[in-house]
């Protein structure tokens, strides 16, 4: 009975996207360990990288709540993905990283700040806003860049493998950073009770707006991670990473009512269903038996999530 | 002030979505020949009403304040299953009430696990969706076979007509539908509570509306009616294809936001949700008439939808709630 | 009146409740006719004992029984609370009691939708003519009920959610600092509502933050403190000096 109590209080502390994170990861090196080895750790981070980019960038604006999402974040990295390749880089030839970095970081910033101007100062229900730029972006992306195109500069090709911890290493340093700052405390407050955060003299229009801007930069970040992965550009990529961002955010603990969880959450979360994609690829089933189980697995994870909880919430 | 509360109303919101719809026709009229012609209408007529069935649970679960991202995945699976299983030489009545009692299973499950468990509707729909799209997947080995029986195929077809009326039976269905679906949204019990849980979920209990019921038997309504759509677009397209209701996705939730609807609950209406339909339909048919890529469409119907609602679906500041 | 249940009813039964691990049972009847006030400081366990007394909490032990004439219905829910006679006037008006974006009628009759049904379809005529019997008894200044329910005075909402509460013609009525953020003019019509329905028979427990309302309106106060009843005040003794002292546990 103590063992069980103490072994659930130990999951409430580290959180379940952690547990599930060691199960998953111990399983897989079970499976194929050569698959796993050490050597090929490198490798393995680089194919989770845009993922987990994406999480991250999901996550600022789910934390400023009221209903606070950006499903555009796949069809952004998408529309970076593009952008960078098709205008950037073959067309204008540029292909410097300190022209072209900044350049993604600056589309990112932009769409966000429309998604936050739509949905802060506009004021439409934020899924909606989102929706409509996902329309446009994708819309766009297709137009400017009907079918895969390559190469992608070599500097970036060569952001695939170890080298992904670069970009997730400064996402995180610069979350940590944001961490320091007296806003991260106000998206926090506004996140749990805007009307309350209003009342004490939180600035809430700009304290959201501002979220969706960070999601907008982490989003372009991302998506230099997906062209990184894909070495190309490909205009069918990108919108497919949206929901799979949410999901592994809602698993990351990250309250989708705002207020409540963070970015190494939504890492983890994202870690999470890379490795749960990991274990069912080396079953060696059909994709059709993958998809089941990977959604059968989401809503079992959400569902142990929401139980832990609830079993938190009675032991007290 | 005043002209802030134009718009505020529900109604309102409807007459300007319909108002919308009109512009749209009309705009269409004059820059292009034939649009008005009676078979380009008969056509738009049909695909607006097969994607106001979609949207039928759209709305009554946006009303709730919840969402269903299962609905284009449960299109699909009633458009592959009954294709197969009709294929297979069942009766074609049979076929119906398998594939609608399997989809009320669904929506019943996504209703039950995100009320009872307080789970976001926005995951679970996903990952239910997403199991039951790889259901059918591995049981047709992703290639689905099977046709429509020529009755259903005829009461969707465009060139088809309803007695003296030069609409399929599809259009006068609707209408009735419509108008049932109105009925029971105002003037029933259920409408009533629906409307209470979607206000304000902490208060419900209080009022005796048990949440767990509701949302089982809302989001059961909403994969019938995805079922629905899913038989009807067989006879419309006239083979199986898994993915027929991918573009339903964001359509069925444009359509019941344009319409008025806040998907915080508590709004909206299903006539509103028709006018979102026929604004949509409009301007996809202006857009492809006028020669945009289907790109081009998908980018512009984005910009008219943050466009619309924010003429008429915003919403209030944080300080005039408290 | 239209008190359905109020002629058969014999009280309420409370015995050896225990609110609070710990803390020694409450037994007490509440008749019908009879406002009784729950007065005490913050979180001293009168909310939870009006709460266990609707169903919405579940006691730690003993029972709540409503006598009716010939049979008893033990108290073990908040649906079988309704079912037996039991109504409930929620604290909080915004968190759980209006549907903002509903009208004035929807929100008076959310609790009692199935009585103005004809044929499965609610009755507009009927729900209307309904609501008016509350509107007068209650002096609801509502231009349009038919307007949403945020375009009323707290006051009027307020009343608003008592004409709901009425509707289910209980036979013990609940309130939960009713007047909390009400404007004085529309106290004095609650008091007099809430006397008036004494009057019909009807038994009524009103937790209030005010000493100085329970001393205008009850005939016994229960004072509580630590889940407990340290006081059960009535008459002449009842006075702000001696609820006071037991609010704060000195002897009166």
């Amino acid at each position: 009975m103590s063992q069980i109590s103490r072994l659930l209080s130990l999951g409430r502390s580290i959180g379940f996207a952690v547990v599930l994170l060691v199960v998953l990861l111990a399983v897989n090196l079970i499976l194929s360990p050569g698959r796993f080895q050490p050597g090929s750790w490198g490798a393995l981070v680089g194919l989770a990288a845009p993922l987990i980019g994406a999480a991250i960038a999901s996550t600022p604006v789910i934390l400023a709540g009221r209903g606070g999402i950006d499903i555009s974040v796949g069809p952004l990295m998408g529309f970076v993905n593009a952008m960078v390749i098709q205008v950037l880089f073959l067309k204008a030839g540029i292909s410097s990283p300190l022209l072209l970095v900044p350049a993604a970081l600056l589309i990112g910033a932009l769409i966000g700040a429309a998604n936050g101007f739509l949905a802060t100062i506009v004021r439409i229900q934020p899924i909606v806003a989102t929706l409509g730029t996902y329309l446009i972006l994708t819309g766009v992306t297709l137009t400017i860049l009907p079918a895969p195109i390559g190469p992608a500069p070599v500097w970036l090709k060569a952001l695939a493998g170890p080298w992904s911890m670069l970009p997730l290493a400064l996402m995180f340093i610069a979350w940590w950073l944001v961490r320091r700052t007296p806003y991260y405390d106000q998206l926090m407050a506004v996140g749990s009770d805007d009307r309350a955060a209003y009342t004490a003299g939180v600035d809430v229009t700009r304290v959201r707006f501002i979220a969706y801007v960070m999601t907008g930069i982490f989003g372009g970040c991302a998506g230099l991670m997906l062209t990184a992965l894909i070495g190309s550009a490909d205009p069918n990529i990108g919108p497919t990473y949206t929901l799979i961002a949410i999901a592994a955010v809602a698993l990351g603990g990250v309250s989708l009512a705002g207020g409540r969880g963070g970015v190494a959450g939504a890492a983890i979360g994202a870690i999470d269903i890379f490795l749960l994609q990991s274990v069912l690829t080396t079953f060696n089933v059909s994709t059709f038996v993958l998809q089941i189980a990977y959604g059968a697995i989401l809503v079992l994870a959400v569902m142990l999530t929401a139980l832990q909880e609830r079993l938190a919430m009675r032991g007290r | 002030m005043a002209g802030q509360n134009l718009f505020a109303t529900t109604n309102a919101r409807v007459v300007g979505a319909f108002c919308v719809a009109a512009l749209l026709h009309l705009a269409g009229t004059v820059l292009i020949p034939g649009y008005s012609a009676p078979f380009a209408i008969r056509a738009m007529l049909v695909l607006a009403s097969l994607l106001a069935v979609a949207s039928i649970g759209q709305t009554l679960v946006v009303i709730m304040g919840g969402i269903d991202l299962s609905i284009p995945f449960v299109i699909g699976f009633a458009n592959v299953v009954a294709a197969q299983v009709y294929g297979d030489g069942w009766n074609f009545f049979l076929v119906c009430s398998l594939v609608g009692v399997l989809a009320i299973l669904i929506g019943g499950l996504n209703g039950l696990i995100a009320r009872s468990l307080d789970i976001q509707p926005l995951i679970v729909t996903l990952g239910i969706g997403m199991v039951v799209q790889g259901l059918v997947l591995l049981w047709t080995a992703g290639f689905p076979s099977g046709s429509a029986p020529q009755a259903v195929s005829s009461f969707v077809s465009i060139g088809g007509s309803a007695g003296p009326l030069p609409v399929p039976w599809l259009v006068p269905s609707l209408v009735v539908l419509a108008a049932l679906v109105v009925l029971v949204l105002e003037r029933t019990p259920y409408g009533r509570r629906l409307y209470a849980l979607g206000s304000n979920p902490g208060a419900a209990p209080l009022a005796l509306i048990d949440p767990v019921r509701m949302w089982v038997i809302t989001y059961a309504a909403s994969a019938f009616f995805a079922a629905v759509a899913g038989v009807l677009l067989l006879g419309f397209t006239g083979s199986a294809y898994g993915d027929v209701g991918q573009p339903y996705l964001f359509q069925t939730i444009a359509a019941v936001v344009v319409g008025g609807a806040a998907l915080v609950g508590g709004r909206g209406s299903y006539l509103g949700t028709i006018a979102g339909v026929l604004v949509l339909t409009e301007i996809n048919t202006l857009l492809i008439g006028l020669g945009f890529q289907p790109s081009a469409v998908q980018a512009a119907l984005g910009l008219i939808i943050v466009l619309l609602v924010s003429l008429y679906g915003r919403e209030r500041h944080v300080s005039t709630t408290i | 009146m239209a008190d359905r249940a109020a002629p058969d009813f014999r009280g309420l039964a409370i015995r050896d409740l225990v609110i609070a691990s710990g803390a020694s049972p409450i037994t007490q009847a509440i008749a019908p006719g009879e406002i009784v006030g729950l007065a005490g400081l913050d979180g001293h366990g009168q909310e939870l004992f009006l709460k266990m007394l609707a169903g919405l909490a579940p006691p730690l032990g003993g029972s709540i029984e409503l006598a009716l004439s010939g049979a008893s219905r033990k108290i073990t829910g908040f649906r079988k609370a309704v079912a037996s006679g039991i109504a409930y006037l929620p604290r909080d008006r915004r968190a759980n009691g209006i549907f903002p974006t509903q009208s004035v009628l929807d929100n008076f009759a959310v609790s009692t939708l199935s009585r103005d049904t004809r044929l499965g379809l609610i009755s507009p005529a009927a729900r209307k003519a309904r609501y008016d019997i509350y509107r007068e008894k209650l002096s609801i200044a509502a231009p349009r009920p038919d307007a949403p329910i945020t375009t009323l005075s707290g006051g009027n909402q307020q009343k608003v959610l008592l004409a709901r509460a009425l509707a289910l013609e209980p036979a013990i009525l609940l309130l939960n600092d009713p007047t909390r953020g009400v404007d004085v003019a529309t106290r004095h019509v609650l008091y007099h509502v809430f006397r008036g329905l004494a009057a019909d028979g009807m038994g009524l427990v009103i937790l209030s933050s005010e000493i100085e309302e329970i001393l205008l309106l009850c005939q016994r106060v229960l004072v509580f403190r630590e889940n407990e009843v340290a006081a059960d005040i009535s008459g002449d003794a009842m006075n702000t000096d001696s609820v006071i002292s037991a609010m704060f546990g000195r002897a009166a």
